[in-house]
């Protein structure tokens, strides 16, 4: 089995929320060596050559994110995004609650790289514990003089703030968490100006995924080859995939990008006795499923996308024979419709009735044409909204209802039909 | 406002909240960031974002009160009405629906005789169910007053809810300076959502939602008439809609 452990080692069965413990594993050794021994475009250099895609959803090189920030004088910003909610992604959250200080030294070291003095780290609101794990984490790195005024001895100073939001999916888009962080409704903002131009106070901002972040560590310490080497050319590295669903194991797997799925549902222990798995969501919420004649590709960032769908967050959901499509479309509609911010018309309405149309099929109530219609309506509000919520519906929608088209048909009640 | 009772001494709660706030909006280079937890602190203390909580935060951050409940509106976790001393919330999205969320659901509603948003008549549960918890691999889960619980079947759920009537619970409960209303925040789907999104009395200046306005948009997406019937409870939202345009109409007539 290709599992490792870079970003997971020792979850499980040391208590990493110690700093002596981290500490003791060469934790912020790294932060160290990065402050006294190299400069911030060494540390950009240094992640651009990795090849580092965020770990968030978008799959953006990180190197390439950074180096978009003006040369201004202005105060740049760093925040850390963790607030995970894409559907079937869990990673963010044991990252920051079983290694918060390995997550840390991840947001230093990148603010660091950035020329940042002021960092924010954006926690979920329903985190509360990782919150208060977290929250210890910085006071504990504060006292062992890792955040503060002239670090080392050095005339850099950084220092960390910890904000918990209060419960909105939207604000894991980078522009709708930096409103939430002004503390406005998390609505996304129009780009351009990307955060990097105009971002946190309307300065130059970077958001990183906590995946990617504490990635950094890792990359100072072993290298840009040791990371760029693993896996495919354009989707280098390590990746905690989040797998769920019909499978017996389900868990946080750490392996190379370009393993497949077929090993990762193998991982996780394989399909329920019995049962066989008909299809596959490879990259959340927001992606088209995969089936499974698919079994067999690998998982990274090209082949998902050669496929039509997308590797986005790294949450693999598995679906088994038992499943009802119908009802896992509604729930994915269900939750679009709840977490749209009402911003832009297409996407606030068109998911609104899109949920409505779903219960209606699911309640005796669908009418023949409907099958159509919720095709074609998430397709027409795609590509016009702010930000990609409203576009997040289609993939999953549309390609469930190809393939198992029969299975919304016979929700269509036969009287109901006829009379249409 | 619903569950309050008349007029009462704020004081104590500010003065407890001041100093945390204090605290807090020093951190942020700009005061106004410092609103969502200032709010998370009134609530701490009162178990509630109460009316008199979104004033005194305003006049902390310099802030209308309109701006401050606006932007409590747009969060799930603001309490807008008092709750139960415990908020159980049931992840209904994908992963834990293929792990039989629904039945836990159907479970918890029957044994507590309350629906989604709602209140038990002695206070002491609210129940929402909401979207993923990002504990899939534990699926199905649920947060009892933010604390997460895996791996639910009816036998672990009646337990818990044994153990918090009982007052065993390990979970604390919430704070709870206000009698909550049966219904705990009903409306919470429409007010979170953007302006543009509110029932208005007006045809001129649609409100969107499934309304009128949002009738003609989907007939656009869908490049042609659609279906007009919504949830049963619902209906009233095309309906009344309609009748309302036809009312204004008829009445600028005469």
């Amino acid at each position: 089995m290709p599992v490792v452990k870079v970003l997971t080692d020792g979850i499980g069965e040391l208590n990493l929320c110690d700093i002596g413990v981290y500490r003791s594993r060469g934790g912020y050794e790294q932060w160290k060596h990065a402050v006294t021994a190299m400069r911030p475009a060494d540390v950009v250099e240094l992640v651009s050559k990795s090849g580092l895609r965020g770990r968030g959803g978008a799959g953006f090189p990180t190197g390439r994110k950074w180096s978009f920030l003006p040369n201004n004088g202005r105060p740049r910003y760093m925040v850390c995004n963790c607030d995970e909610a894409e559907p079937g992604t869990f990673k963010d959250r044991m990252l920051l609650e079983e290694t918060p200080h390995q997550v840390l030294e991840g947001i230093l070291i990148g603010s660091y790289a950035i020329g940042s003095r002021h960092a924010f780290m954006y926690i979920r609101g329903e985190f509360k514990r990782g919150y208060e794990i977290f929250m210890q984490a910085v006071a504990g790195a504060r006292a062992a003089g890792f955040i503060g005024e002239k670090l080392f001895g050095t005339g850099y100073s950084l220092e960390v703030t910890v904000h918990r939001g209060a419960g909105a999916y939207i604000c894991g888009e980078e522009t709708a968490l930096l409103n939430s962080l002004e503390g406005k409704r998390g609505e996304p903002r129009l780009k351009p100006p990307f955060p990097a131009i105009k971002g946190l106070y309307g300065e130059p901002t970077v958001v990183n995924n906590v995946e990617t972040l504490a990635t950094l560590p890792h990359l100072l310490k072993n290298g840009a080859e040791w990371f760029s080497s693993v896996g495919p050319p354009k989707s280098p590295g390590f990746k905690i995939v989040s797998v769920s669903g019909h499978v017996k194991r389900a868990g946080n797997f750490e392996v190379p990008l370009g393993t497949t799925l077929r090993e990762l549902l193998e991982l996780a222990g394989g399909p329920r006795d019995g049962r066989k798995i008909v299809a596959i969501q490879p990259g959340g919420g927001s992606s088209a499923c995969l089936f499974e004649e698919h079994l067999d590709l690998a998982y990274d960032f090209e082949t998902m996308a050669a496929n039509g769908t997308m590797l986005g967050s790294g949450a693999v959901v598995f679906f088994d024979d038992t499943t009802d499509f119908v009802k896992a479309a509604h729930a994915l509609v269900r939750f679009y419709a709840h977490e749209s911010c009402g911003q832009c018309t297409p996407c606030r309405e068109g998911g609104y009735w899109l949920e409505v149309t779903l219960e209606r099929l699911l309640h005796g109530g669908g009418l023949d044409s409907d099958i159509e219609m919720l095709v074609k309506v998430a397709h027409q509000m795609t590509g016009i909204n702010l930000c990609p919520l409203g576009d997040s519906i289609e993939p999953f929608l549309a390609s469930v209802v190809k393939r198992f088209e029969p299975q919304f048909r016979a929700y269509v009640k036969p009287s109901v039909a006829v009379s249409a | 406002m619903n569950g309050t009772t008349g007029t009462r001494d704020f004081a104590p709660v500010l003065a407890q909240v001041k100093p945390e706030a204090e605290r807090l909006i020093a951190q942020y280079p700009d005061s106004r960031s410092a609103l969502l937890p200032i709010l998370h602190a009134f609530q701490n203390v009162e178990g509630w974002v109460s009316p008199e909580a979104m004033t005194a935060a305003g006049a902390m951050l310099g802030l209308p009160v309109s701006v401050v409940e606006s932007t409590a509106s747009f969060y799930t976790l603001f309490f807008r009405r008092p709750v139960g001393k415990y908020v159980l919330q049931v992840c209904r999205n994908l992963s834990c629906q293929l792990n039989g969320a629904e039945k836990i659901m159907t479970h918890i509603r029957e044994r507590l005789n309350i629906g989604h948003l709602e209140t038990t008549h002695d206070g002491l549960f609210s129940y929402e169910e909401v979207e993923c918890l990002a504990a899939c691999d534990r699926a199905p889960c649920m947060q009892v007053n933010l604390d997460f619980v895996y791996d639910l079947t009816r036998e672990n759920v009646d337990a818990l809810l044994r153990e918090i009537m009982a007052g065993t619970y390990e979970t604390p409960p919430l704070r709870q300076t206000a009698k909550p209303a049966a219904n705990w925040h009903v409306e919470q789907d429409w007010a979170q959502k953007s302006p543009g999104a509110r029932e208005v009395s007006s045809p001129n200046d649609p409100g969107g939602m499934g309304d009128v306005s949002g009738l003609r948009m989907i007939e656009r997406l869908a490049d042609g008439p659609v279906v007009l019937s919504g949830r049963p409870t619902e209906e009233r939202l095309i309906v009344e809609g309609a009748a309302r345009l036809k009312h204004t109409g008829s009445a600028n007539e005469h």
